[in-house]
């Protein structure tokens, strides 16, 4: 570790020399600690030994980072963004992006973003998961579409060829799932929330055909729904233990940990799949886009400006300089050296020789290849993570097996949505 | 008698299994605080293990669990300080100056000690929010006055009660005033139980969670809020850092326990005069 | 000797002041929200009397609550109390007073650990795959043990935390009790050859029953806090399986929807059942 560490300080002050000359005109009068409410991620936790730069970087600021789980995030950030408005910069992600901007609880990012830090830069699929009515609102930490990760190993003894459709895929997982071997045939989401076992649903719902909303009607509560639920229940069969009330930590932990034969999940899931330090299976590891129709879940996270705490243009701006230099090609820089593949973001690192020596040329292929079938699953619209959430808990009971009926399940969240609707007029 | 014997063996078995319980789930957070992530996410527990204090230097240095400590000791702090000091006269005036409305006082104030805290919770925080004193240490303070005196009040009325009216007799007629009674005569005599009951609010709020979730975000967060949300990070637990941030989130109120355990001993012991 | 002076006044006055303000306007306003329909994220509300109300007993998750905190409080007093006086028994029999006074020292230690920590200790001891609880069927069966996730074992799992905390805690006072009793009544019944259970069952118990009835009254309001517990150890979940009605009323004010005057209905209706309760089981212990 300590030589790693070694390495990513002496590029630190390499950079350091470096963005000294050309961000100088840049160097903002700010003061004060701005404090960031994010999700926990090796990204944001490295930048936080770069204190000292940011200091020089912008006149005095420091700042201030509290980390809370997805769904805690979720509701701590709505909360304060809707109340008092503590926190300068929101960590924010494609499903409430919509709720941030058109409350008017987050600055629109281009008027506070710095021009030499490059936002073209970003991952074009990333840069349109940010945007809502027209602007932009945060810079991507993380984001990507599905891939469906495989163990060759696995499926070579089975001699079962890596399957291209679902139903390839289903019968695929029953027939590598070996419990007794500790072996599981994949490993799904079962935890509520509209970023857990609901993201995971959607790829199924939306492959099948299904749609959230026609204008202002609910139009989900059909048969492709149902299906949907069915299929995914059904693989809930073959599911690693742990994952009826987990999410993407516990799918990812099994796999890792070599107890899943196959998964489709985000893509991060690759860089820490084939990365030695963080995977038993490194090396044994495959990875295609997702079996037809399933469609990738697009999706981006990242920081934003937040409206109530930064009350006057200065402090817009002060944070808008922290948002620009967290996601810096510097900063991407110093993420790839130390192999956080789910952290990256911007094009030029991604197709950099770098990053083809760290993880394959193939990867990069492969990423191409399912950015072609990702698509926004989700409803876009400020009340989605109302709906989505709501769905998950629903989700949730029928997966543990507290509820059965689906219909039934459905039918209540029709209720549900047009209620959210008309609360909303 | 060898059915007594056994009787006797097997309820002494059981209470050391109980007080095993009592204790071992805290030695073990305790122990896995020493312990490197990779000892303890073996599927095997691990007893002998090599030692680091990683986990402690992180979470002492970690400046949300410094804050959190501060805003703590702060806010519990000032609530048992002025909930001692309007609390103590009022419990004295309750115990010795009994009139009709005493037992009507002694109901509302227990009743006010079983409020459940999200039925307080919500329209507090709607109220400081409207005022603009959401997520500060005075509204947090102001917030635990309410648990502190109905506790303080409602544990001191007895201890007052205790004192022995003779005493108090005997300082009337050698002149002393009922102010110089209180303050000369009763509050020395009752002084263990009352910081028995001072003691125990103490530890009531600093353990207290729900308030303190609902009505700090970010400024006032207390250690319990701040302990919590280290437990629930999600990704990649750092098991080591949890379980030392929880073992130094018990410390303070574990300190209590000789005066608490004496208050409970005063408590009963008047009942074998 | 009720003499005129001024020190109950003086004494009473600015405690009872602010115990009367701090716990009636909280109260007045909770009401006064629960007829509005406010949201966090939104700062205006319009009055719509009864409507919140009407809708919590059409709401199928809030019925789920109802029915958990009573399993709740059935399940954590009953345990709690049958402990503390098995256990309390146990203290006063077999072992010597200095040894008594070591276990109860001992058995202290839960109640005073903060909620939060009691939950997370035990929620990391029950990890399916590192922990020490489950280890032992883990070895025996080669399968990980997950009590959290499973809607049958959930809520017993945090209640078990709860009366961990409570019911060592009681049987120390149990205990206390148990000294403070006169040795008359139980040497005559040793004299006339009466069994050890029986004498407690018979003599011991009826003495002690006012104290045992404020104590389980005692736990009855206690356990109504089950949140901090639930909060950390399953947030309500699987499913809803551990949604008592503080965790729900929390869920929907704070988490969800930031239903405030949704949640403030159902904490209207939680202080209205807990002051009966409470008022009712007060005027028959006095």
């Amino acid at each position: 570790m300590t030589k790693a560490k070694t390495l990513v300080s002496s590029i630190a002050f390499a950079c350091l020399l470096s963005t000294g000359l050309t961000t100088v005109a840049v160097a903002a009068e700010c003061s004060g600690t701005i404090k960031v409410l994010a999700q926990p991620r090796d990204g944001l936790t490295l930048l936080e030994d770069y204190k000292s730069e940011f200091e020089k970087l912008s006149g005095g600021a420091s700042f201030e980072i509290d980390y809370l789980n997805e769904n805690d995030r979720r509701a701590k950030t709505k909360a304060d963004a809707s109340t008092i408005g503590k926190y300068n910069v929101y960590y924010i992600d494609e499903a409430n992006v919509a709720l941030f901007a058109s409350a008017g609880w987050v600055a629109p990012l281009m008027d506070y973003y710095p021009a030499d830090y490059d936002y073209a830069d970003f991952d074009p699929g990333r840069q349109k998961v940010a945007t809502y009515d027209g602007k932009v609102w945060f810079a991507p930490v993380t984001g990507g579409g599905d891939l469906m990760v495989y163990r060759k190993d696995l499926l070579e003894a089975a001699g079962i060829a890596p399957p291209k459709t679902l139903d390839e895929y289903v019968a695929a997982v029953k027939k590598l799932n070996q419990p007794d071997q500790g072996i599981y045939g994949t490993a799904l989401r079962g935890q509520r929330g509209s970023g857990a076992n609901v993201w995971r649903w959607m790829p199924f719902f939306k492959g099948f055909g299904g749609n959230w909303f026609d204008g202002k009607t609910p139009v989900f509560d059909g048969e492709q729904a149902v299906k949907a639920t069915e299929t995914y229940l059904e693989l809930f069969k073959y599911s690693a233990p742990g994952s009826q009330t987990g999410g993407w930590d516990e799918a990812v932990g099994a796999f890792t940990s070599g107890q899943v034969a196959m998964l489709i999940e985000s893509t991060p899931l690759v860089g820490m799949a084939i990365d030695p330090k963080s995977s038993k299976v490194a090396g044994k590891v495959g990875y295609l886009p997702p079996p037809a129709p399933l469609t990738g879940g697009g999706y981006g996270h990242g920081l934003a400006i937040g409206m109530k705490a930064n009350k006057d243009e200065a402090s817009k701006a002060c944070a808008g300089l922290f948002v620009a230099w967290a996601t810096s090609k510097e900063n991407e820089a110093r993420r790839l050296e130390a192999g956080q593949f789910s952290e990256l973001n911007r094009t030029s690192i991604m197709t950099s020789p770098k990053f083809a020596e760290l993880y394959g040329p193939d990867l990069g292929q492969a990423l191409a290849d399912t950015g072609k079938v990702t698509a926004v699953n989700f409803w876009q619209s400020p009340q989605w993570p109302d709906l989505g959430d709501r769905w998950g808990i629903i989700l949730e009971e029928l997966i543990t097996g507290t509820r059965s009926d689906i219909k039934e399940g459905l039918d209540e969240l029709d209720g549900f949505a047009k209620d959210l609707v008309a609360r909303s007029q | 008698m060898t059915a007594h014997t056994l009787g006797r063996l097997v309820g002494r078995l059981i209470l050391g299994l109980a007080a095993f319980s009592a204790v071992f789930p805290m030695f073990w957070t305790a122990l896995n605080a020493f312990k490197n992530r990779v000892d303890i996410v073996t599927p095997t527990p691990l007893f002998l293990f090599e030692p680091t204090l990683d986990n402690f230097a992180y979470v002492l240095g970690r400046e949300s669990v410094f804050a959190g400590l501060v805003n703590s000791l702060l806010i519990s702090g000032a609530a048992v300080l002025i909930g001692a000091v309007l609390g103590l006269p009022a419990a004295y005036a309750i115990a010795r100056y009994p009139n009709r409305w005493s037992r009507d006082i002694q109901f509302f104030v227990l009743s006010l000690r079983f409020l459940p805290p999200v039925a307080i919770a919500i329209p507090l925080m709607v109220i400081w929010l409207d005022f603009g004193f959401y997520d500060t240490r005075l509204s947090m303070i102001v917030t635990y006055l309410l648990l502190t005196l109905a506790t303080i009040i409602w544990l001191s009325v007895p201890a007052f009660a205790r004192v022995p009216k003779e005493v108090e007799e005997a300082a009337r007629v050698d002149g002393y005033g009922p102010y110089a009674i209180f303050f000369l005569i009763a509050l020395p005599i009752a002084l263990r139980s009352l910081i028995g009951a001072v003691a125990f609010a103490f530890v009531l709020v600093w353990n207290e969670f729900l308030i303190a979730l609902m009505l700090t975000t970010s400024d006032a967060k207390t250690l319990p809020i701040v302990a919590s949300e280290l437990t629930q990070l999600g990704r990649d637990v750092p098991w080591g850092i949890l379980n030392a941030s929880v073992v130094l989130l018990s410390i303070p109120p574990l300190l209590f326990i000789g005066v608490l355990s004496g208050m409970l001993n005063s408590a009963f012991k008047r009942k074998t005069q | 000797m009720s003499q005129k002076n001024s020190l109950p006044a003086v004494f009473l006055t600015p405690a009872m002041g602010i115990l009367a303000v701090l716990a009636l306007v909280p109260t007045a306003y909770a009401i006064y929200i629960s007829f509005q329909n406010r949201e966090l994220s939104r700062p205006d509300g319009s009055l719509v009397g009864f409507a919140n109300y009407i809708d919590l007993f059409s709401d199928r998750r809030f019925i789920n609550a109802i029915g958990v905190s009573l399993t709740w409080e059935a399940v954590t007093v009953g345990m709690t109390l049958l402990i503390a006086v098995g256990l309390g028994i146990l203290l006063f029999e077999c072992v010597s007073p200095r040894t008594r006074n070591l276990l109860a020292l001992l058995f202290l230690v839960p109640v005073i650990l903060p909620r939060v920590s009691a939950a997370f200790v035990w929620k990391f001891a029950f990890h399916p795959l590192y922990g020490i609880a489950t280890y032992p069927y883990k070895a025996i069966t080669g399968q990980p043990l997950d009590l959290l996730s499973n809607p049958a074992t959930a809520l017993a799992t945090v209640a078990l935390v709860d009366v961990w905390q409570w019911g060592l805690f009681f049987a120390v006072i149990v205990l206390k009790l148990l000294e403070t009793l006169p040795p008359q009544p139980f040497e005559a019944a040793k004299l006339d050859h009466a069994r050890t259970w029986e004498i407690y069952a018979f003599i011991a118990l009826p003495m002690l029953k006012a104290p045992l009835i404020s104590l389980a009254f005692v736990k009855m309001i206690e356990s109504l806090r089950a949140f901090d517990l639930i909060y950390v150890m399953t947030r309500g979940g699987p499913g809803i399986a551990t949604e008592t009605l503080d965790m729900y009323a929390f869920s929907q004010g704070f988490i969800e929807s930031g239903r405030i005057s949704y949640a403030s209905s159902m904490a209207v209706l939680m202080m209205i059942a807990t002051s009966i309760a409470f008022t009712f089981i007060w005027k028959r212990v006095q």
